[in-house]
């Protein structure tokens, strides 16, 4: 009889484990459905990573390019969101392009989904919501908030040390973060393999600038920051005084020549190329966030970081009414569209004219949704 | 939720890992957030691949007492030095360092070298838990020496700061510490025996009959552990898990024969116990993320005035270290190095993850403790924990004592 009881609860707990796993199962794999990105009439054309570097066929690291060719040839630049899918701002800021440019002059992708492995999965630990939504004229549009590493179920074990394909030495973790993972390895692990596709792009497409778009926490010292490669340091000089006259408070940070691995010092180092990575500050990113929600991922309030800037702790000013997304996003834009003017100013024979950039100080005003296009 | 906890774990005496789970979901449910099964799940994967290291590393540990490996390990060990009580202290230490040093993992330390020296220093006279501790912290130092500190990589990654140039700040302070903690621990029990005395308790030796073959799942362990460290782009990583089961799986055919089925359930029962554990402070740790919890705690160390700001490193990094040694130096370590900006971010990290180290004493995850005593076969991992307190003092002091004068070690190196 006590047998039969035994039995009978742990049979009672195996269903329930299983009813566990199934309902689980369900809400992991709905971060695999890729959110819709509607691009605008300036498109010209549309491939994926693979094309690139067929290695990454069929793989969760093949992700979309979007193509923009002027009619006038010029310059030709690479704009990277979502190398950290859990950097929301860059990823926003490159679908905010796709939605809205046309270029004239040269050439611009964008890849919006650098990581796509990143997107469909969100980190253990973290307590990060899955989706944050901007509301715009045509409806509510839902984002994936994923995570800064490749996804462990397309990529895995990670080693105890990871030595990247530059000779960096970091903890293993780091094998999954694509932006530690350049120049790539064509035979390498998937996230070696995306950066080895990134690479193949820059060489194929003739780029001559990329700009890398990332987030960081506000108590991280390189914020608000244009990281630039020393190829490209006339530029970066340009930019953040241009910059600052319109009132965007950043700083330049050169790329360390010991610190291996990442976009602004391989891209420059292997490709020849100018390259700057860019970070806004956001809350959601860091260790002293309070209650994690969509809200603090959309308006970027928290209560601990305020607490943080009082007392001198974090390396951005940050008040009561937070960092918005939409301000992240615009700090971004004005960037990009400096950068493109002082590129002409540098370089008048890589000059690239795009028509329908978003207004960074109009999108502070009205927020995200107005520029996102209707559903096709 | 650490209410909670307190009343389900001490009062209702419900296993450690049950507790935490029903303190995550109760913190859920209180936080506002519903039942947060997503949370609770994704929490519980957050030691996934500890997980694996810890049962697979129990199944090779079995595998290695039944085959008769650590047997004639013993055996040799005790015939090299029974009669050199300061010469066998550290040369047991620097044995217990040596897969913690390759692999920047306490655990590994433990439950590899850690095992293999646990019956020679209780055959000469250390009482178990002193054996348990002095293990427990030579697996810890071995995690914060040189060449692979995971807990400063982790700081590091956190504040832009290369790999490079560790290696004399950690050595100044591992060096001194495990000199004094093996003669702490050891000196006063350890017993120079005669050869005949010696004889009596050498365990049976099977090096003649099985030859070299006996040492095989051993050195392809090593060699497996040591060869991505030191020959990255040569050897295959297969990860440590695989490693453990590969060394295991030849460890069937290159000793005395045993019952493989028998020796993998065997491990499975002593793995069960800490696994849920682990399972069940990945979900609590979510939640307390997730509801604000942890932030408010990172916060209010941060906020403490500077005199008492060493106070909190000392306090509080040990203390997330019941989470994770690893989680701590992510969470804690970083906004510390950076509310310590103006020192050397080389000593400081340095410094701090000697602090976090200790984390992996710990409870209730306790896991350099928790294995020590398994491998020296106490049940109750509080007492091996007992005798680790002055060492694990000893390591505090020496690493606030090396974020104090951060400046003047700066100007020496």
């Amino acid at each position: 009889m006590r047998n039969i009881k035994g039995n009978f609860i742990s049979a009672l707990l195996l269903l329930f484990a299983i009813a566990i796993c199934f309902l689980s199962t369900l809400k992991f794999l709905s971060m695999q459905k890729k959110e819709a990105i509607f691009p605008s009439r300036g498109l010209t054309s549309r491939k994926m990573l693979s094309s690139y570097f067929p290695g990454l066929k069929k793989t969760w690291g093949d992700t979309d390019v979007y193509l923009y060719e002027g009619q006038e040839k010029g310059g030709n630049l690479l704009i990277l969101g979502g190398a950290h899918a859990n950097e929301p701002a860059g990823f926003i800021t490159a679908v905010l392009l796709i939605e809205n440019i046309q270029v004239s002059t040269g050439k611009i992708i964008i890849v919006p989904r650098a990581n796509n492995s990143g997107f469909t999965h969100s980190q253990p630990q973290e307590g990060n919501p899955q989706r944050y939504s901007l509301e715009s004229p045509w409806g509510r549009r839902h984002f994936r908030h994923g995570s800064r590493l490749t996804n462990p179920v397309h990529q895995w074990p990670d080693p105890s040390i990871y030595i990247n394909p530059a000779g960096q030495k970091l903890s293993g973790a780091d094998s999954r973060n694509l932006n530690r993972c350049y120049p790539g390895r064509k035979t390498g692990s998937l996230t070696e393999k995306i950066a080895s596709g990134i690479m193949e792009l820059i060489k194929k497409e003739k780029i001559d600038l990329a700009l890398d778009l990332h987030e960081a926490a506000p108590e991280y010292p390189v914020i608000n920051a244009i990281v630039f490669h020393e190829n490209s340091a006339d530029l970066a000089a340009l930019t953040l005084m241009e910059l600052q006259i319109e009132g965007f408070d950043f700083r330049l940070e050169a790329s360390p020549t010991n610190l291996r691995g990442l976009s602004h010092r391989e891209w420059g180092d292997h490709a020849q190329i100018m390259a700057i990575l860019l970070e806004s500050a956001n809350a959601s990113h860091g260790r002293l966030k309070g209650k994690t929600s969509p809200a603090l991922i959309v308006e970027g309030k928290d209560k601990n970081y305020m607490k943080a800037a009082k007392l001198g702790l974090l390396f951005v000013p940050y008040g009561e009414d937070g960092i918005p997304l939409k301000l992240r996003v615009a700090r971004h834009l004005a960037a990009v569209k400096s950068i493109l003017s002082n590129l002409e100013e540098l370089y008048p024979e890589k000059r690239i004219e795009i028509k329908n950039m978003p207004s960074s100080s109009e999108l502070k005003k009205v927020g995200i949704g107005p520029f996102l296009n209707p559903p096709n | 939720m650490v209410a909670i906890f307190v009343l389900l774990a001490m009062l209702l005496k419900l296993p450690i890992g049950i507790s935490l789970a029903f303190s995550a979901l109760a913190g859920s449910l209180l936080g506002g957030e519903g039942i947060g099964l997503r949370h609770l799940v994704e929490g519980s994967f957050g030691y996934f691949d500890t997980i694996l290291i810890i049962v697979t590393a129990m199944i090779f540990m079995n595998v290695l007492q039944a085959s008769g490996i650590l047997d004639t390990i013993t055996s040799i060990l005790l015939r090299t030095f029974y009669k050199k009580k300061f010469a066998l202290l550290l040369s047991v230490m620097a044995l217990i360092m040596f897969p913690g040093m390759i692999t920047g993992s306490s655990t590994a330390a433990v439950l590899t070298t850690g095992a293999l020296v646990a019956p020679v220093l209780m055959k000469m006279g250390l009482p178990k838990v002193k054996t348990g501790a002095l293990i427990a912290m030579g697996g810890i130092l071995g995690m914060i020496a040189p060449p692979v500190n995971i807990l400063v990589m982790i700081m590091g990654g956190g504040v832009d700061m290369p790999y490079v140039g560790l290696t004399l700040p950690l050595l100044i302070i591992v060096i001194p510490l495990a000199i004094v903690i093996s003669l702490w621990l050891g000196y006063r029990d350890i017993k120079i025996i005669e050869y005949e005395k010696m004889k009596a308790i050498l365990p049976p030796s099977y090096s003649k009959k099985y030859g070299f073959r006996l040492y095989l799942p051993l050195i392809v362990v090593l060699v497996l552990m040591l060869g991505q460290s030191v020959l990255p782009r040569i050897m295959p990583d297969i990860g440590i898990p695989a490693i453990f089961l590969l060394g295991s799986l030849i460890g069937l055919g290159c000793g005395r024969p045993f019952n493989f089925f028998k020796t993998t359930q065997k491990a499975m029962q002593q793995s069960i116990p800490i696994s849920c554990i682990l399972v069940g402070v990945g979900m609590f740790i979510q939640i307390m993320t997730l509801t604000g919890a942890r932030g408010w705690i990172v916060i209010s160390f941060l906020s403490l005035p500077s005199l008492l700001l060493y106070l909190g490193i000392a306090t509080s990094m040990p203390l997330f270290g019941a989470v994770s040694a690893f989680g701590s130096a992510s969470i804690l370590g970083v906004p510390f190095i950076l509310a310590l900006i103006d020192k050397n971010a080389i000593i400081t990290s340095s410094a701090l993850s000697a602090v976090a180290g200790l984390g992996d004493l710990m409870p209730p995850t306790a896991l350099a403790g928790i294995f020590a005593a398994q491998v020296v076969g106490e049940a109750n991992y509080f007492k091996v924990l007992r005798h680790c307190l002055m060492p694990a003092l000893f390591q505090l002091v020496m690493g606030v004592a090396v974020l104090h004068f951060a400046p003047f070690i700066d100007k020496l190196i």
